[in-house]
């Protein structure tokens, strides 16, 4: 039965559609190609971006403005300057949170991995913390380091910390004590074990957390600058929808949209690059 | 039969009774303005206790639970039929796939900006959240369910429906529940975000109301309860998987 | 008229550009209550088709019938005891077992379905075992598990697919009388496909030898041994044994020819 499910020949119920028997069972088969999935998709978003622009109510139009002026805002944007200030210090907080927050996390992770006992000892303390919704913490670090982008980087570099320490203290655990006696019964030192066997073992568990980490990162810098900033994106998104300008908020929610995007194509690439890397 | 006791809770409660009684001296010190201490803080949650505290809670869990449901609810449903509409899934798949990582709690200003201060644009938001992120891991679940499986039940007898309720759904309960999982917690983050923007209740406006003014007492107060609250829905996640997916856990 | 009857039906199959042909044009008929075995090499069609016959797949050329009729869809009046089983993981073994009594075509009394899964439990000896998941069986159960829940509802025509493969000699042997005992009771038409030609020369009323892919029928030959047969004595005997070893010369030739490709 398993992975024979018929490719060549129509399904059975499928003849039975289409009295005629040529336009619905072909148009059907047409829209589960490639070319036609396009198509479709094409004509649903012009469909979609057509009834937003068009539709009739004015007083919705203070509200719901309209993909012309969003994008004729957008180009101001690019134009005069002002939106790359803003991404810049949106993806500036986001990369240095995420660097800071990575390697703290790698190395306590792999202290505690080391130390078990203390990190059982801490444990209630550490999930106790990582319970509390990070952006909770926003406020607090406005107070302590000003409005500017450290209290931005402080919160990602905090979120990242946590999801990388959980993924390190998951891949140490994971490791075969087995490997490990190996080695030391070969006369391995201490350090030697370490570098040999605990760090590559626990790798793949390692860049599991950071992968999961860039999400939260891009999500979090946002958060915060939604709260608490002068500038980044969700500063934006923020700003134009506190005066009320709609079409400001959709146009920085569209960028929005753009960097997630890119974001997300840009760690596929990556990702494929490192395991096409690690295959050859 | 009782557990043995374990020695290491000693050295946790050592550890608890060290950062509590270093915090309130570093709180007695010069330093307390910022950091406030132990006793103060305790003082300010007996008081809360007293009565202004559960209008402040009950407002962010109500909206955490009715955008909970409702997302769910129609993210589920959307996600089922969607995932068994092949046409229509080959056709929506990239577009969702491509849309399911953007941080929507990042909107929350456009819903308050459409519907003001109280608990509406949270609830809508939580919703919304709540809704893309059990809808993609359904569609998921439902566009991945064992071919074999359905053949057998028709093989059976069973008509659509039947099989639609009998193994389509229940195999979509793991993706399901994976979402509640992961939705719980980004349930809270969007109640909390959207009152620390704007609010007159909850425990995110009672947050940044004591920020705003200095107040680091409250500050850490409403820090405490929200980690209370994390702990709960942590809990409450992890609860619904075990009862939930008793099928998986069961090992041979 | 035959209960299943496969005329000149071909298979191939179309992955990629490769164009791979699981089934040469084949004929067989099986007559209603008829216990036909169909060994063979690895790859041979076999498996190819009990899907026909079950209408899971449609053929490249020729017509498959039940009954007389061609094959339209899912063939509802056949049970498929498949290779890899279907179990549904979140149910129990008793759940899994009850699933065919609870569907609307054969909807009936609730104390008459338990008492029919309780039989069912006691017959394949997973007594203790009914609220067990099938995470927590060993795969000796899942298969007694996949086999009762597909003759609890007593299809006309059964069919399995190496369906005790995964089974100690012992428990196979007792689950080879049960399949006797209760096909013959219910007087069901069986197609058994397997790589043991000991098992199929021991429950068939025919075997039909295949050869190497692209699969076509070898030899057909009719066991002659009389029912009821002992299972466990039936394989020391002589007439046994000369049958066994005659197949066995067909079906050797297509097993090295089949590992030879």
């Amino acid at each position: 039965m398993s992975g024979t499910r018929d490719l060549t020949s129509p399904s059975p119920r499928g003849r039975g559609l289409g009295g005629a028997g040529f336009a619905v069972p072909d148009f059907q088969a047409f829209l589960s190609t490639p070319l036609g999935r396009s198509l479709a998709r094409l004509l649903l978003a012009l469909v979609l971006l057509a009834v937003w622009q068009y539709q009739p109510s004015d007083k919705l139009r203070f509200w719901m403005s309209g993909p012309i002026q969003i994008v004729a805002r957008l180009w101001t944007w690019l134009l005069d300057g002002s939106l790359w200030g803003n991404v810049g210090s949106t993806l500036l907080a986001m990369s240095l949170g995420y660097v800071i927050g990575t390697s703290i996390g790698i190395a306590l992770g792999l202290l505690f991995g080391l130390m078990p006992r203390l990190h059982r000892v801490l444990s209630p303390y550490i999930t106790a913390l990582y319970a509390m919704p990070k952006i909770a913490l926003a406020p607090l670090f406005v107070i302590v380091l000003g409005i500017g982008i450290e209290s931005k980087v402080a919160l990602v570099a905090i979120t990242v910390f946590f999801l990388v320490l959980n993924s390190t203290l998951d891949g140490v655990r994971n490791v075969d004590r087995d490997l490990v006696r190996a080695l030391s019964v070969m006369g391995a030192t201490h350090s030697e074990v370490i570098r040999k066997v605990l760090i590559p073992a626990t790798l793949p568990w390692i860049f599991t957390g950071m992968r999961i980490a860039v999400r939260y990162a891009f999500t979090n810098t946002l958060l915060a600058e939604l709260i608490a900033s002068n500038s980044g994106i969700g500063f934006m998104i923020e700003y134009y929808s506190g005066v009320f300008d709609a079409t400001g908020t959709y146009a920085a929610i569209l960028v929005l949209v753009i960097m997630s995007v890119g974001l997300t194509e840009l760690l596929t690439q990556i990702e494929a690059r490192m395991s096409r890397g690690s295959a050859g | 039969m009782r557990r043995r006791f374990d020695p290491i809770v000693l050295w946790q409660m050592a550890v608890g009774v060290l950062l509590l009684g270093g915090w309130e001296l570093v709180g007695l010190g010069p330093g307390g303005v910022w950091t406030s201490r132990p006793s103060l803080i305790a003082a300010k949650l007996a008081e809360w206790l007293q009565g202004s505290i559960y209008i402040n809670i009950a407002t962010t869990l109500t909206e955490v639970v009715t955008g909970l449901l409702l997302g769910s609810a129609a993210g589920v449903l959307a996600g089922l039929l969607l995932g068994r509409a092949p046409i229509a899934a080959g056709i929506l798949r990239p577009i969702v796939v491509a849309f399911y990582s953007v941080p929507l709690v990042a909107l929350a200003p456009l819903f308050i900006m459409f519907f003001g201060l109280d608990m509406l644009p949270k609830i809508v938001l939580t919703t919304i959240v709540v809704f893309f992120l059990l809808f993609f891991n359904t569609f998921a679940g439902a566009t991945s369910v064992d071919a074999d499986l359905i053949a057998q039940v028709e093989l059976m007898g069973s008509t659509r429906i039947e099989t639609f309720r009998k193994v389509v759904t229940p195999a979509c309960m793991v993706w399901i529940i994976g979402g509640i999982k992961t939705a719980l917690p980004y349930a809270l983050v969007a109640a909390t975000t959207g009152e620390m923007l704007a609010a007159r209740r909850g425990l995110g406006f009672l947050l940044s109301d004591a920020a705003s003014q200095f107040d680091m007492t409250s500050l850490y107060s409403a820090l405490f309860i929200l980690m209370l609250l994390g702990l709960l829905v942590g809990e409450t996640a992890n609860w619904t998987e075990r009862h939930l997916l008793r099928w998986r856990h069961a090992e041979g | 008229m035959p209960k299943v009857e496969l005329s000149a039906v071909s298979k191939a199959f179309v992955t990629r550009d490769r164009e791979v042909q699981a089934l040469q044009p084949t004929d067989l008929a099986v007559e209603p209550q008829e216990f036909v075995a169909l060994v063979g090499p690895s790859g041979c069609g076999k498996s190819t088709i009990l899907n026909l016959i079950a209408g899971l797949l449609q053929p490249t050329g020729g017509t498959v019938r039940y009954n007389g009729a061609a094959v339209q869809g899912v063939n509802r009046a056949v049970g498929y005891m498949t290779q890899k089983d279907t179990l549904l993981p979140w149910r129990t073994a008793a759940d899994n077992i009850r699933i065919a009594l609870e569907l609307k075509c054969r909807a009936g009394p609730r104390a008459e379905v338990e008492h029919r899964v309780a039989q069912m439990i006691d017959l394949v000896g997973l007594n203790g075992f009914e609220k067990h998941f099938p995470t927590e069986l060993s795969g000796g159960m899942r298969k007694r598990v996949a086999l009762a829940r597909t003759l609890i509802y007593e299809p006309e025509t059964l069919l399995m697919d190496e369906p005790f493969g995964a089974l100690d000699a012992q428990l196979k042997l007792l689950m080879l009388d049960q399949l006797q005992t209760l096909t013959r009771q219910r007087r069901m038409t069986v197609l058994f496909v397997t790589h043991d030609l000991g098992e199929a020369i021991t429950l068939a009323d025919r075997v039909v030898v295949f050869s190497a892919r692209p699969g076509r029928i070898r030899t057909i030959r009719t066991v002659e041994l009389p029912r009821p047969r002992d299972v466990f004595r039936i394989r020391f005997t002589e007439a046994f044994a000369h049958l066994h070893e005659s197949l066995w010369d067909e079906l050797k030739d297509e097993v090295t020819r089949g590992t030879d490709v």
